[in-house]
C-alpha cells in the first residue's frame, strides 16, 4: 500500500511536470457520456412535466417470473421507471425491479442466498430519498418510486465498477472465467472506459481450497457469495472473511482444504475469476462448448445438468435449474465425475480366449457366441441384472429378452433379493423433494442423506434452518451438517418408536408434516420387510400419510432403481445367483459374484472396465450416459431423459440396440427396431416413464400392505455408501473423485 | 502442374454427340496404351494384371454412360486427360494408384453377403454403426 501510494505520487508529480498541458489531466474524468458530467442538472433537465400514465400496458418481468402471493392482503404498489407493479410485502426493490422486467446489475446478491449489500453495484435511485440506494437490501415500501435509468443511478454504477476495477487484474485472457463472467458483462455494459486509478494493484495469496476449486485471490472482488454459500446452504464453515478494508481477503480460517459434497457450487456463483473449476483450468473457453440439457445419473437424484462438450469430449458438467430437484446446485460427484467418461473405457466386443485373455473380435462374433451359448443352459440357468446406471429403455429390452428366453430372473442391483415392487409408495420419496420443505420434523432410519442423495440433504437442511425442524436419526455415527438427534444404531430404536416408548414420539405425534425416510441399504437386509413394517407401524400412529401429506419417503441410491421396479424387474427366486449357468450383467458391478458357479458364462455388457468385468467371458462395449438417448426415474418417481451429448466411444452401441441385436441373432427376435418401439413397449407396462419432468405419485399408500410378521433381527443398520466419491464406475474411473476421496473423505 | 497443363492442348468443343463418342473411344485407347507403362513405374506387376486395370478404366468411363450432352462429356474427358496425365508423369504415388484402381471403392473387406443373408435391417444397420 506504502508503495503503490509513493508511486503513485510520483506519478502524479511527474505528470504535472512533463505534461505539456496539465489542463488536459483534470479535464480527464471518469464519465465517458457527456451528460452525465453534471447528473444532478440532467436530471432536472430531463424531468419534464410528463406524468406516468396511469394504465401502461404490464411489463414482462425477469425470465418471465410470475409473482406468488401468499397474501392477496398484502400486496403493495410500487412505481419502477414509472410503471405500477403490484408485489407482495416484504419484498426488495431489487425484487420489485424484477418483477418490472428491469435487470439490476448486481454481484453480491444471490435470490438463494441472505442478503449481503456489500457490493453497492444494484445502486438505483428512489425519488425523495438523498442518495442512490442499494436496492438489494432495501426493501420496497407502498408507493415507491424507484428509478433505474436515471443519469444519478447510471453514475453511481460506473463509479463502483471503477472502484471495483481498482484491484482487479487485468488477466481476463488467461482468466477461465472469461466469456461468463459477470464483471467482464457488466464492465461492458456499465463501466467506463477508463479508470482513475494509476497505483499498483493489490495482490493476495492464493488458497488451496483442495482438488476442485482452484483460486486466484487476487482476482475478488470480496462479494461474499462464496462466504453465505458455505455457510448457509452447504452447510460447512470452512470459508471466511479475514482482515478489514483494503486488507479484507476470503480465506479459510486455518490451512485447511474446504470438505463440503457441495464445494463445486461456489465456482458457479462466483462472479469473477477467483473460484473456478480446477480440473476444467485452461481446457477450454466457455463459447467453444456445446451444451447438452441431460439429466444426472451418479446417484437416484436426478440433477438437471449441462453437459459442455468440445467434440467427442465432455469437457465440464453444469447444474441447470430446477426448483423441485437441485435448485441450482449439484454435487460435487455430479460436477466432477465426467474425467472418469474418458478412462477405463470399454471399446470393442471382445472374449476371453483360452489363456484367459480378451480377445478383440467383431459384434457378429461375439453376438453369435453369445446366442450360441443362451441356447445350449437351461432356462432357469439364465440371469440377467442391470446395473444401477441402466436407463428404462435398456432395461424394458433386458427383461422381454431373458422373459423370451424363458427365464424370469431379472433384477436391477441394489434392490436386493426380494424388492417391493407391487406398491409404488414403498419405494418412492413420496413426499417430494421441494415437498420435503413442509415437514417440521424427520425421521431418517438408516440413511446418510449426505452421502447418499447430497441434494435431498440439502434439502433438509434448508428446511432445518428456515423452520428449526427437528430431526432424529438411527443408524451409524455419521457426521450432518445441521443439528439432529442421533437416537440409536439399530433396529432396536426403531422397535422403542414403534412401540411408543421413545422419547421421539410425542414430537413425531405432535408435529404437523412429519417426514420418515428410509434408506435403500436397508433392501439389501434380509430382515426388510419387517423394518418396513415397523416404519410402517410408526406411519400409522403418527398420522404420516394423510389425504394432505404422505410423510413415508425410501431414498434410493441408484439412477435405475425406481424405473427398474416399475418396469417389474424383480427376480423370481432369491438363490439366482448360486445356481446361473448364464449370467447377462447389464453394467452391474456393485453385485456379488462370490457365489456364482465356476462354470458359468458372464456376458458383461457396460461402458467401463470395472470390477465384474474381471468375471466376464464375453464383453460388449455399451455407451455411457452421456452418449445415448435414455429415461431415468429418480427418487420421487419422477421420468427424466438424457440426450446424447457426444458420438460414443470406439464400436460401442447403445444399451437396448446390443441386446435387440442379441435377440436376433439368438432366433427371438424382439419386436421394435427403434427407440420409439421401445417407449410404446413401456407404455404398456409403466406408462408414467413416458410422461417426461412430471411426478407421478404413488397411487395407494403403503399402508395397504397386509400385516407381516417377520422377526427382526437387531443388527445396527449399516452405511449404504462407503465412499461419496466412488459409487459407480463412471466415478470410480475418475481420477479427480480418487484424488476427493484420499484428501476429502472424513476419516 | 502448370507444365503439363501448358502441354496439354484444349481441343474446341465436340459438336455432335457423335464427336464426343470417338473422343472417349480415343481417350480409352490412349489410357490402355499407356498401361504397359504405368505397371512399370508404379510396380504394380504383382497386385494387378493389365487387363485388370483396362477394366478397370472401361467400369470409371461406363460409370458416365447416361450422360448425353455433348459439352458435360468434354468436360469429363478433360478430367480424365488430367489424371491420365497426373498418372504417367509419376505424380501420384503407388498407393494412390493401388488404393484407386485395384482395391476399388468397394474397400479392402469385401462383403460377400452370404452372412447376412435372412437378417433384417436393424442387425444389419448395427453391425455398421450405432447410429441409424
Amino acid at each position: 500500500m506504502g508503495l503503490g501510494l509513493l508511486a503513485s505520487r510520483a506519478l502524479r508529480s511527474s505528470r504535472i511536470f512533463t505534461s505539456p498541458n496539465p489542463r488536459n489531466a483534470i479535464v480527464r474524468t471518469i464519465v465517458s457520456t457527456p451528460e452525465l458530467h453534471n447528473p444532478e442538472a440532467a436530471a432536472a433537465a430531463q424531468a419534464q412535466p410528463d406524468p406516468p400514465p396511469t394504465d401502461l400496458p404490464g411489463r414482462t418481468s425477469v425470465g418471465g417470473a410470475r409473482v406468488h402471493f401468499p397474501n392477496p392482503e398484502d400486496a403493495i404498489e410500487v412505481f419502477v421507471d414509472g410503471y405500477p407493479v403490484k408485489i407482495p410485502k416484504g419484498m426488495t426493490v431489487l425484487q420489485a425491479c424484477e418483477v418490472a422486467g428491469v435487470d439490476i446489475p448486481r454481484f453480491c446478491y444471490h435470490s438463494r442466498l441472505s442478503i449481503a449489500g456489500n457490493c453497492r453495484m444494484c445502486l438505483v435511485e428512489v425519488e425523495k430519498s438523498p442518495k442512490p440506494v442499494a436496492s438489494c437490501a432495501m426493501p420496497a415500501l407502498p408507493g415507491m418510486k424507484i428509478k433505474t435509468d436515471t443519469p444519478v443511478a447510471k453514475k453511481a454504477r460506473e463509479g463502483v465498477m471503477e472502484f471495483l476495477l481498482m484491484n482487479h487484474p487485468l488477466d481476463c485472457p488467461i482468466c477461465d472465467q472469461g466469456g461468463e463472467c459477470d464483471l467482464q458483462d457488466q464492465s461492458m455494459a456499465f463501466g467506463s472506459d477508463r479508470g482513475r486509478f494509476t497505483e499498483m494493484k493489490r495482490s493476495v495469496v492464493d488458497k488451496n481450497l483442495g482438488p476442485l476449486v482452484k483460486t486466484v485471490m487476487t482476482r475478488c472482488i470480496q462479494c461474499t457469495r462464496c462466504v453465505r454459500f458455505a455457510t448457509e446452504v452447504a452447510g460447512v464453515q470452512d470459508l471466511g472473511m479475514l482482515g478489514r478494508g483494503s486488507g479484507e481477503e476470503i480465506g479459510t480460517y486455518v490451512e485447511r482444504l474446504m470438505t463440503s459434497e457441495l464445494s463445486g457450487n461456489v465456482i458457479d456463483i462466483c462472479p469473477v475469476g477467483a473460484l473456478t473449476s480446477k480440473p476444467f483450468a485452461f481446457k477450454a473457453r466457455n463459447w467453444e462448448l456445446k451444451g447438452t440439457e441431460s439429466i444426472d445419473v451418479t446417484d437416484a437424484v436426478g440433477s438437471n445438468i449441462r453437459i459442455d462438450s468440445r467434440g467427442p469430449e465432455v469437457m465440464r458438467i453444469l447444474p441447470r435449474l430446477n426448483e423441485d430437484i437441485n435448485e441450482e446446485w449439484i454435487s460435487d460427484k455430479t460436477r466432477f465425475c465426467y474425467d472418469g467418461l474418458k478412462r477405463q473405457r470399454l471399446n470393442d466386443p471382445m472374449i476371453r480366449g483360452a489363456d484367459g485373455r480378451f480377445k478383440t473380435v467383431s459384434w457378429r462374433d461375439a453376438l453369435a457366441v453369445v446366442a450360441e451359448v443362451a441356447h445350449q443352459v437351461k432356462p432357469e440357468e439364465i440371469v440377467g441384472i442391470a446395473g444401477q446406471l441402466s436407463d428404462a429403455e435398456s432395461m424394458m429390452v433386458l427383461k422381454d429378452f431373458l422373459n423370451k428366453m424363458g427365464s424370469n430372473n431379472v433384477w436391477s442391483e441394489g434392490n436386493g433379493m426380494h424388492p417391493n415392487a407391487d406398491l409404488r409408495s414403498g419405494h418412492l420419496l413420496n413426499s417430494t423433494m421441494s415437498g420435503l420443505e413442509k415437514a417440521d420434523i424427520f425421521l431418517l432410519v438408516g440413511t446418510q442423506p449426505r452421502v447418499e442423495a447430497a441434494m435431498v440433504n440439502a434439502r433438509i437442511r434448508k428446511t432445518v434452518r428456515a423452520t428449526q425442524a427437528k430431526v432424529g436419526y438411527i443408524g451409524p455415527a455419521t457426521d450432518f451438517n445441521y443439528d439432529h438427534q442421533h437416537l440409536g444404531t439399530g433396529p432396536q430404536t426403531l422397535i422403542e418408536i414403534a412401540e411408543g416408548r421413545h422419547s421421539f414420539c410425542s414430537a413425531l405425534l405432535n408435529a404437523k408434516n412429519p417426514a420418515i425416510i428410509v434408506g435403500a441399504g436397508i433392501f439389501e437386509r434380509n430382515d426388510k420387510d419387517a423394518i418396513f413394517s415397523a416404519v410402517e407401524t410408526i406411519a400409522k400412529h403418527g398420522k404420516i400419510i394423510r389425504r394432505d401429506w404422505n410423510g413415508l419417503n425410501v431414498l434410493l441410491l441408484n439412477a435405475a432403481q425406481a424405473a427398474a421396479l416399475d418396469l417389474g424387474l424383480v427376480p423370481e427366486s432369491g438363490k439366482s445367483i448360486e445356481s446361473a449357468k448364464f449370467l447377462y450383467l447389464m453394467g452391474a458391478d456393485d453385485v456379488n459374484l462370490e457365489k456364482l458357479p465356476s462354470d458359468a458364462f458372464v456376458v458383461y455388457q457396460g461402458h467401463h472396465g470395472d470390477r465384474n468385468v474381471y468375471r466376464a467371458n464375453v464383453i460388449f462395449p455399451a455407451a455411457a450416459f452421456s452418449e445415448k438417448e435414455g429415461t431415468y426415474e429418480n427418487t420421487e418417481g419422477r421420468a427424466q431423459q438424457t440426450l446424447p451429448a457426444v458420438p460414443t466411444v470406439g464400436d460401442s452401441r447403445d444399451d437396448w440396440k446390443i441386446i435387440r441385436a442379441l435377440s436376433e441373432v439368438a432366433g427371438i427376435w424382439l419386436p421394435y427396431d427403434t427407440l420409439s418401439a421401445v417407449r410404446s413397449r413401456i407404455r404398456t407396462v409403466a406408462p408414467n416413464l413416458l410422461h417426461m419432468d412430471e411426478t407421478e405419485p404413488a397411487t395407494f399408500s403403503a399402508l395397504l400392505k397386509p400385516e407381516f410378521c417377520q422377526k427382526m433381527s437387531l443388527t445396527p443398520f449399516g452405511a449404504a455408501v462407503e465412499n461419496f466419491y466412488m459409487t459407480d464406475s463412471i466415478t470410480r474411473a475418475s481420477k479427480i473423485m480418487a484424488q476427493c476421496s484420499a484428501l476429502l473423505s472424513k476419516k | 502442374m502448370s507444365f503439363t497443363l501448358r502441354s496439354v492442348k484444349v481441343p474446341p468443343n465436340s459438336v455432335s454427340l457423335q464427336e464426343a463418342r470417338s473422343r472417349t473411344f480415343d481417350f480409352f485407347r490412349s489410357a490402355c496404351r499407356s498401361i504397359p507403362s504405368v505397371m512399370e513405374i508404379y510396380n504394380l506387376h504383382d497386385v494387378a494384371t493389365p487387363s485388370q486395370l483396362r477394366s478397370t478404366i472401361a467400369s470409371e468411363i461406363r460409370k458416365n454412360a447416361h450422360i448425353t450432352n455433348p459439352k458435360v462429356i468434354d468436360m469429363l474427358l478433360f478430367k480424365a486427360m488430367e489424371e491420365l496425365n497426373n498418372i504417367v508423369e509419376h505424380a501420384k504415388q503407388r498407393h494412390h494408384i493401388i488404393g484407386q484402381y485395384v482395391i476399388g471403392r468397394g474397400g479392402l473387406v469385401q462383403d460377400l453377403g452370404t452372412k447376412d443373408q435372412g437378417i433384417s435391417n436393424f442387425l444389419k444397420n448395427f453391425y455398421d454403426s450405432n447410429y441409424f
